[in-house]
């Protein structure tokens, strides 16, 4: 038998010691004794509430003592399942120290139409088509809308949301962007739920926010985390610095910097209510020096995001990271190259939740061509961090004797027992001989990933809501637009 | 063109602050007029600048290191502008729109339109419609140059828009807005006179503007 065996179950990935990690920490917990956050406008309401937690409160200026900073972080729950729009296990999320998960994002402005590749504006109908196609493809986990759509400024997310969930069973993220958004969206998933009570024990959303980079904040988000807090809506803090923009240019820099700006969230929502479910966000990446821009492609996003998933482990908080997005303004090779360099940096880094899947033009466009393409690559991502298992049984020895030198082990039992276990199979990219590519029509992998694309359109249906549950939506609705045509 | 102009210019491309002071005074004590110093020392350093940056050989922090070498130069011309009843390439009154508090990019926008010779007045962020407007009636602008990040906040360029048309001074200026989510199509459809995509685009079209 053998001893003092020491196993990796999978690759194991480390950008950061737990040293360094602490290092950070500090330097964050000082930037927040020392400097603090401001808050863009007065807020008695948010002052009070900061008050009370015992952070130190001059004018807009924040400045918190550290042990206020570790209050917030004894009471942030490490571990927190969101469920399927009905409480269904079948496709919930397990967030716990990581297990990783990939999703869509949203708050694009342009989309690349699902039929035709046109560009042009994201539609409140994209919604729901979004979410179907999300909730057909097998390495998506949960769902984000791929846009934003021109509508009154009151009703933006909640079309998106009320579309999404209609769409989809999988778990849904959201953008909201004023306090009244987040009510209207929060009466719908908890109808949805089945009742507050329901929502409380099995959360089927989560809402996306942002602290400002550098160290400020607006009322009205910060008003959000609080109603999040509150309601037990589980909340992602995301941050998006630009290193030399918005962050330090040194990375270690941003990493402070973002750090801090997280923790600013986190004691706000953990003193508006302790142990409400809060998560750590980053899209961090440098400034690009010559078109200003936030890199998506950048190596440096899934550098930073890697580490940033380690300091969220350190502090014991889940987190949330980005990957499968693309610089490019086509699904080209250069998006099939940022996509999966950043996919699967994001798998090894442990990130609970990896999201922006489908972003084409730095976040400015969705596609969903390209969903399906990245879907791909998730899919050999996963495969890769199984790891090797080293087993008597899968070294095999017997087998290599009973095939012996100059065998082959096609027709081996060995073989039809574990090749369909053990090996990736694609759906998207090909292997064939060129003779047989060539009289399979001579497709390029965007081909396939269209036709792919094309089927789950005319094919895929989302089980639909219970008519009743449908009837309160629109009601919801209904009410949303009458008092956003009355302002 | 003068052996101090040249090394004027050069001290804009390099970014070198320090030598921009005393090659001013030394350019006043010469005799050379402020106008000419602007035009012939700063503007035409900065047209390098802009130019090696659309190419993408000067780098932003490099374009800003020059743009603040240019002011550190313009502290001393500005006043003698005034005497000599000079006047700038045109007026340019920029803002981030209500609501938005995004200004990299606006700050890059004025940085290289001072640099080009216009007299920038920067309304900073979340200017509200009626704030532009008495902007333009105090200043007189050729230019209102709108800002904006997020989708929600675009609306307020349209506001800005009705709102210099309400108080009758649409005609008097022309409009330009830009930010990631701005299309021109978006600008066509609020009734801006342009869209520039980024800031050297910007400085082309405001240049344009001018001289029509």
């Amino acid at each position: 038998m053998r001893v003092n065996y020491q196993v990796n179950a999978t690759p194991q990935f480390r950008i950061l010691s737990d040293d360094q990690c602490q290092e950070i920490c500090s330097a964050a917990f000082q930037v927040l004794e020392d400097t603090g956050f401001e808050l863009y406008s007065d807020s008695k309401e948010i002052s009070n509430l900061l008050s009370e937690s015992g952070a130190l409160v001059e004018g807009r200026r924040i400045r918190f003592p550290s042990f206020v900073v570790q209050k917030a972080l004894d009471t942030a729950p490490e571990v927190l399942t969101v469920y399927g729009r009905q409480g269904n296990r079948a496709t919930s999320i397990e967030i716990r120290p990581n297990h990783i998960c990939y999703g869509l994002g949203s708050g694009c402005v342009q989309f690349l139409d699902p039929r035709t590749g046109e560009r042009r504006e994201y539609h409140r109908e994209d919604a729901a088509t979004v979410a179907r196609v999300a909730d057909a493809l097998p390495n998506i986990d949960f769902v984000q809308s791929l846009g934003t759509i021109h509508v009154h400024p009151n009703l933006v997310d909640v079309y998106e949301f009320a579309e999404m969930i209609a769409n989809t069973d999988k778990p849904i993220v959201t953008y909201a962007r004023t306090l009244g958004i987040v009510q209207v969206i929060h009466q719908i998933a908890t109808a949805v739920a089945g009742g507050e009570k329901e929502f409380v024990k099995r959360p089927n959303y989560l809402v996306l926010g942002s602290p400002a980079s550098p160290l400020f904040a607006e009322v009205e988000p910060t008003k959000r985390v609080v109603y999040c807090a509150r309601h037990r809506i589980p909340y992602i803090s995301c941050t998006a610095p630009t290193c030399g923009g918005t962050s330090p240019a040194t990375l270690a820099g941003t990493l402070v910097q973002s750090t801090a700006e997280v923790l600013t969230e986190l004691v706000i929502a953990q003193t508006a209510n302790p142990g409400a479910p809060f998560l750590v966000g980053g899209v961090l990446s440098v400034m690009d020096m010559r078109s200003g821009i936030l890199s998506y492609g950048a190596p440096e996003l899934s550098l930073l995001c890697a580490a940033f998933a380690e300091i969220s482990r350190y502090l014991g908080l889940p987190y949330y990271s980005t990957a499968g997005a693309t610089d490019s303004k086509l699904v080209d090779e250069q998006a099939a190259l940022e996509g999966t360099f950043s996919l699967l940096l994001a798998g090894l880094s442990g990130a609970n939740m990896i999201h922006d899947t489908g972003f084409l033009e730095s976040a400015i466009v969705g596609s969903l061509q390209y969903v399906v393409m990245m879907d791909e690559v998730i899919g050999m991502v996963k495969h890769v961090l199984r790891g090797i298992q080293v087993t008597p049984g899968s070294m095999a020895t017997d087998v290599i004797s009973r095939v012996g030198p100059g065998g082959q082990y096609l027709t081996d039992d060995h073989t039809m027992e574990h090749f369909r276990t053990e090996f990736w199979f694609p759906t998207l990219l090909d292997r064939k001989p060129w003779e047989a590519w060539k009289g399979a029509g001579e497709k390029s992998l965007g081909k396939r990933a269209q036709e792919k694309l094309n089927h789950i359109l005319n094919d895929h249906r989302a089980p639909s809501l219970p008519e009743p549950t449908r009837e309160r939506i629109h009601t919801i609705l209904a009410e949303a637009e009458t008092k956003a045509a009355k302002r | 063109m003068s052996n101090i102009l040249v090394r004027m210019s050069e001290a804009v491309i390099e970014g070198d602050v320090d030598a921009v002071v005393g090659l001013t005074e030394q350019a006043l004590n010469e005799g050379l007029s402020p106008k000419d110093i602007l035009d012939n020392g700063l503007v035409s350093g900065m047209d390098h600048v802009g130019i090696e940056f659309k190419e993408g050989n000067m780098f932003i922090p490099e374009v800003l290191l020059s743009a603040k070498v240019m002011h550190a130069s313009l502290d001393i011309l500005g006043p003698l502008f005034a005497e000599t009843g000079t006047r700038m390439v045109g007026k340019v009154i920029i803002g981030t729109t209500q609501g938005d508090l995004h200004d990299i990019g606006k700050n890059l926008v004025g940085m290289m339109m001072r640099g080009a010779g216009f007299e920038v007045f920067d309304l900073g962020t979340d200017v509200a419609a009626d704030v532009f407007v008495e902007a333009v009636r105090e200043k007189t602008p050729d230019i209102v140059g709108i800002s904006a990040l997020l989708t929600t906040t675009m609306a307020g360029m349209h506001d800005t828009i009705e709102a210099l048309q309400e108080a009758g001074l649409r005609d008097q200026v022309k409009v330009m807005v830009g930010g990631a989510p701005v299309t021109s199509g978006f600008a066509q459809k609020i009734g801006a006179d342009g869209y520039a995509p980024d800031a050297p685009t910007a400085v082309d079209m405001a240049k344009e503007f001018v001289s029509a």
